[in-house]
């Protein structure tokens, strides 16, 4: 790849402003389609837009007790976690950009990167809000992390890689969503414990905690941290869709599967109200990995066969 | 600086004004009501009249939060609670008395243990009469705050730093 692609890709497509722009249009839509089962009109069109340059124009103020290098750094860190992620992910249903054997491990640890750029930023901090919060993130970084790892690790099973790429070839054969369905349930419930969605909002609960770890944040920092949201949204939904439903495929079909994966997430968020943080790492260890280890066991016996 | 803003400038102070009244999120602090006033701002945030339209989101923290919703009368336990929540919101912030309490203290004035309104602590942008105000009500004090916003917004004034 000569460098001129390398970038374009990196910084226009299908990385960098698309990504961001797309995160954006997701974020749109989950908060539409939420306010719709609310029965209510919900945001316009450009709202998150218009929330995320207003954070970035407002005036930032660094706490006092806080470490500096750390309070500014850590929202880079996490944006760029997301962002990079992107580029060993099939968007927009074309192939990955990057590829290299065992991708999809570090896909997932960027991913994580945003939840625990979270937590170190809060327990950064002098607040005990922030503090609780951040417990709370991390806590359940270590509740859901391992069972949607192992789920998308029964998919690498079967396709006999850990590459992303040769997952999505083997997913364009056999729609995994039939073969592994335990796997998938656990995955796009992974991915909304991952984007601490409804009923796993405990850490930043706005009722108890006031905002959880991003409490001392506002202006810049903020908005980093919503924007990497935003693009985790779109990364996750991405992995999800081309491992469980089909692999690679033209872009306006595969923005389809996206959507109704998003659709499934906003109906759940609108129907399940916040587990509290105990219940949440309960239902992941006591149900998530058992289901798992159960579609591994499944797995294992018919390759054995 | 005294020079004549360039074209950058000026799209800049656009997109930002812009950017700013269409995201309006607020904090709602009850400096010493009877609640019935939070009560009217509870209902406004319902699905019924779904403030979210105009992007208005409630949020809990001071700091991310641009628009401050000040209910009742400043009793003299809250005012140092409301100066530090205020100076605890970032720049650029606002401020909205809602009630007849928050206009002048209401039928509270003069009692041993009220200040007055809010404006006798804190610059207020918005007053929204009532006791309570409807939700109607508070939804046309938002709209002609940002109103007023858009039209400091293009005087230049609404971005101090």
């Amino acid at each position: 790849m000569n460098p001129l692609a390398a970038l374009f890709a990196l910084l226009i497509f299908p990385g960098g402003l698309s990504l961001l722009a797309a995160g954006l249009v997701y974020e749109w839509v989950d908060r539409k389609l939420l306010a719709g089962l609310h029965n209510r009109v919900g945001p316009r069109w450009f709202q998150p837009l218009a929330d995320a340059l207003k954070l970035l124009v407002k005036e930032e103020v660094v706490p006092e007790g806080v470490n500096q290098a750390l309070f500014i750094g850590l929202p880079l860190v996490a944006l760029a976690g997301a962002l990079s992620a992107a580029v060993y992910v099939p968007l927009a249903g074309l192939a990955p950009v990057h590829s290299f054997p065992g991708d999809l491990i570090v896909v997932l640890y960027l991913l994580s990167l945003l939840t625990l750029g979270m937590g170190l930023a809060g327990t950064n901090t002098l607040d005990r809000f922030s503090l609780i919060g951040a417990t709370r993130t991390l806590t359940q970084v270590f509740s859901y992390e391992a069972p949607f790892l192992m789920a998308l690790l029964g998919a690498a099973v079967v396709a006999g890689s850990l590459s992303v790429s040769e997952i999505c070839a083997y997913a364009g054969e056999h729609w995994l969503i039939l073969t592994q369905p335990l796997g998938f349930v656990v995955a796009l419930i992974g991915l909304m414990g991952k984007l601490e969605m409804p009923p796993f909002d405990a850490p930043e609960a706005h009722t108890e905690i006031v905002a959880g770890a991003l409490t001392e944040y506002s202006g810049r920092g903020l908005a980093f941290f919503h924007l990497g949201r935003s693009v985790e949204l779109v990364v996750g939904l991405t992995l999800v869709a081309a491992v469980y439903l089909g692999g690679l495929s033209s872009p306006v079909w595969f923005a389809v599967k996206t959507l109704a994966l998003l659709l499934v997430m906003v109906g759940l968020q609108a129907l399940l109200a916040r587990l509290r943080i105990d219940q949440t790492v309960g239902l992941w260890w006591r149900y998530g990995a058992l289901l798992v280890l159960v579609q591994w066991l499944v797995l294992i016996l018919i390759q054995r066969s | 600086m005294n020079t004549t803003p360039n074209v950058w400038q000026e799209v800049m102070r656009g997109m930002k004004t812009w950017a700013r009244l269409n995201s309006p999120w607020v904090l709602h602090f009850n400096t010493g009501s009877c609640n019935g006033c939070d009560i009217e701002i509870l209902a406004t945030l319902t699905p019924r009249y779904d403030l979210e339209r105009l992007g208005v989101r409630l949020q809990a923290s001071p700091r991310h939060a641009d628009i401050l919703l000040c209910t009742g009368a400043v009793t003299r336990q809250a005012r140092d609670r409301l100066v530090r929540i205020y100076a605890q919101m970032h720049e650029p912030k606002c401020v909205v008395a809602i009630g007849s309490c928050a206009l002048s203290g209401g039928v509270f004035q003069g009692c041993y243990n009220v200040l007055g309104g809010i404006e006798d602590v804190l610059p207020v942008d918005a007053y929204i009469p009532g006791c309570p105000p409807r939700p109607e009500a508070v939804i046309d004090g938002v709209v002609k705050l940002l109103d007023g916003l858009r039209a400091r917004g293009r005087q230049g004034k609404a971005d101090s730093q």
